[in-house]
């Protein structure tokens, strides 16, 4: 549980200066409520320039909820968000024409056209890109004239990221930017949000894909319930789990009277942590060979058999499972 | 300032590219007035057919006689009154005045009154024999208090006064193109907000009443050049007279626009869905095209139906219009008109400020 310690959220004196330079965002104990459901509830993280960071959460865990607050939307109804040095309270519209945002799922003007609707949003900020540059770098030139609602899924995401950055701004967020996409169009997602990384903006996104915040993320934020309960890089996240490798299979009892026990298998040499539901097993081990090995002496040994045997490595799937006893999309 | 004229200049575009609008405003009114202007004709011949029985048989009511025979607009005969009401019961009269015995008196005594039947199966020609009328006798109770004599028919009045179809069919239809153009900001309204364009606008720094501002400054643009549309067609292909000021009918049209895109946004203020805001909008402007009187005059109405009518803000958007451009009234003649049009634009934008939502 390594909720940051985060100072004081003002801006302050030049002791400070050096690193809220560093630090883009600075969240302290947001929450927000919506009637009697606590959706965020004491949210604090600090986002450094030039990192993607990611929020991590199955459904509801209040990651959208954590966004539209920190892109002005929404006003939080307790803690402090500093952004670029400007408190959120006092100067939502100066931060906002700095930031970019995707939402979730946006449809967009009916019978407008593609580069319209960029230039339209363009006008909106004090400076712009022009559509055929933003058009260009999402790979939609073609589309320049097609209307929002003809566009694929895939499209139509590309097109909102045109718009997150029509602004040319230092601070992107993109609101789950890879939903419902085929793999294809999710990769070309990823890559572009690694340009923008190498380009030096900061990038915040939420996603409830472990593959994607491992993927793209240099530091995350695992939310479930509202709050944060675990905030590092992707590789310190996992180390938490203390094993190599994980083994996945099915325990099919063969005597009723001496049914295979948790304890038999984290007694197992090399396990961290061994879970049991149903007859699924999951054992977190350092030595995959040994416990390999004893676990099919020990299923020998009980009459069961083995099914559906599996090995992988750590994910932050796993760590979400080992915080919360749930996964990612239970 | 730069992104409200870039956002009108996308609403603008937006609204000329949805063909459903466009169709269902100034295209139905088009429509309309071609059809009716074709069916039932246009030309100048169609002159107000009036019965004249003479029962006082005075100087006075000779002279009426032979004046209201003298215009052009009125096809007078004369007869007995069984004669005279029989012909107006068979459709061969328009409209039936009977002077009564001692009339010639009442009139240098300064209240003189006319007793005229109407083919009430025609209301337009009802209308418009009804107006004729009512100019006569109001002509001849200014004269005679005036002491003004001798006896003159106001020849303008009576022409200016007898109205055809398409005359009559004109302002009614400004009335339901303004009506239909803006009460649909409404669906529009709750189309943006149900798929997140209003949430989308939140995270800009534009403030997202400008795209509401934009939207509804929009449909009034576009409201103003429908109308100028519609009128050059009517004043074009069917001659149709504009009697009154362009600017007392501007002003009435803007107006008209605005009561209609304030009901719209209380529409859009409390329908839930783009479904219910279009049921809402269906609901309200069907009848109101009927009983605000766009295509019928709605004096005839079954009692029950008068209260309904007399709230209707078409009802008084249509009477201001007719009011100017058949009857050439300016602005102060049209004063209670453009207050209960004032009144429904003031309590529509309360309930729609107090019920709007932006999610």
């Amino acid at each position: 549980m390594t909720t940051q310690q985060t100072r004081s959220p003002v801006a302050g004196d030049g002791e400070q200066t050096a690193q809220l330079d560093a630090v883009i965002i600075q969240a302290h104990g947001l929450v927000k409520r919506y009637g009697r459901l606590t959706a965020v509830d004491g949210v604090s993280f600090a986002i450094r320039r030039g990192e993607i960071f990611g929020l991590l959460g199955p459904n509801g865990a209040g990651k959208s909820s954590t966004l539209d607050m920190l892109e002005g939307i929404r006003p939080a109804d307790g803690g402090a968000i500093v952004i670029d040095g400007l408190d959120i309270r006092r100067n939502r519209r100066a931060i906002q024409s700095r930031i970019g945002v995707q939402l979730q799922a946006t449809s967009l003007f009916e019978y407008l056209q593609v580069s319209e609707t960029i230039a339209l949003f363009g006008s909106f900020y004090p400076k712009a890109i022009a559509p055929e540059t933003l058009l260009r770098e999402v790979a939609l030139e073609d589309k320049a004239r097609a209307y929002p609602q003809d566009l694929s899924g895939g499209q139509r995401q590309r097109l909102a990221l045109a718009l997150a950055l029509v602004n040319d701004p230092t601070l992107v967020f993109l609101d789950e930017p890879t939903s419902g996409l085929d793999p294809q169009s999710r990769h070309m997602v990823w890559e572009q949000v690694l340009r923008l990384r190498e380009r030096g903006k900061t990038v915040v996104l939420t996603t409830h894909f472990m593959d994607e915040a491992q993927t793209l993320c240099d530091r995350i934020a695992i939310m479930d319930h509202g709050r944060v309960i675990a905030q590092d890089t992707p590789a310190a996240l996992i180390a938490t789990l203390g094993a190599s490798a994980a083994i996945e299979c099915a325990l099919i009892a063969g005597s009723v009277e001496a049914p295979i026990s948790v304890d038999d298998l984290s007694g197992l040499p090399g396990v961290s942590e061994a879970r049991l539901r149903g007859d699924t097993a999951l054992i977190y081990t350092d030595r995959l060979e040994a416990t390999l090995v004893a676990l099919l002496r020990l299923a020998g040994a009980h009459g069961a058999q083995v099914d559906h045997l599996q090995t992988h490595a750590p994910t932050l799937e796993d760590v979400f499972l080992k915080l919360t006893g749930r996964g990612l999309r239970d | 300032m730069k992104s409200f004229v870039a956002m009108l200049y996308a609403h603008l575009r937006m609204l000329m590219r949805n063909r459903i609008l466009l169709v269902t405003s100034l295209g139905l009114a088009l429509i309309s007035i071609f059809v009716f202007g074709w069916l039932f004709g246009s030309g100048s011949g169609a002159q107000l057919r009036l019965g004249i029985v003479d029962h006082d048989a005075s100087a006075t009511s000779q002279q009426i006689a032979a004046q209201l025979g003298a215009s052009d607009s009125l096809k007078v005969s004369r007869g007995s009154a069984d004669e005279e009401l029989a012909a107006l019961r068979s459709g061969s009269r328009d409209a039936v005045i009977v002077i009564g015995a001692g009339f010639g008196a009442d009139l240098s005594q300064g209240h003189a009154t006319l007793q005229v039947y109407f083919d009430q199966s025609n209301p337009v020609t009802q209308a418009s024999a009804r107006m004729a009328v009512q100019s006569i006798v109001t002509g001849l109770n200014e004269r005679a208090s005036g002491r003004a004599s001798p006896l003159a028919l106001d020849e303008q009045a009576v022409s200016v006064h007898h109205l055809r179809q398409i005359d009559w069919l004109t302002p009614g239809m400004l009335g339901m193109l303004l009506m239909y153009a803006n009460l649909s900001v409404g669906t529009a309204l709750v189309a943006w907000r149900k798929q997140g364009v209003l949430r989308r606008i939140a995270a800009t720094p534009l403030r997202q009443s400008a795209l509401i501002g934009g939207q509804a400054t929009a449909r009034l643009l576009l409201s103003l050049a429908q109308c100028a549309v519609l009128i050059a067609v009517a004043i074009l292909v069917f001659g149709v007279q504009i009697i009154g000021n362009w600017l007392a009918l501007g002003l009435i049209v803007t107006l008209g626009a605005l009561v209609m895109l304030s009901l719209g946004f209380v529409i859009g203020s409390f329908a839930r869905n783009e479904e219910v805001a279009a049921s809402l909008t269906f609901l309200i402007s069907f009848p109101m095209m009927f009983l605000g009187g766009s295509y019928f005059p709605t004096e005839n109405a079954p009692a029950f139906l008068a209260p309904i009518i007399r709230i209707l803000p078409l009802s008084y958007l249509n009477d201001a219009l007719r009011q100017i451009i058949n009857n050439g009234a300016d602005l102060a003649a049209t004063q209670t008109d453009a207050l209960a049009l004032a009144a429904w634009m003031v309590v529509a934008l309360l309930l729609s400020f107090r019920a709007f939502r932006w999610e």
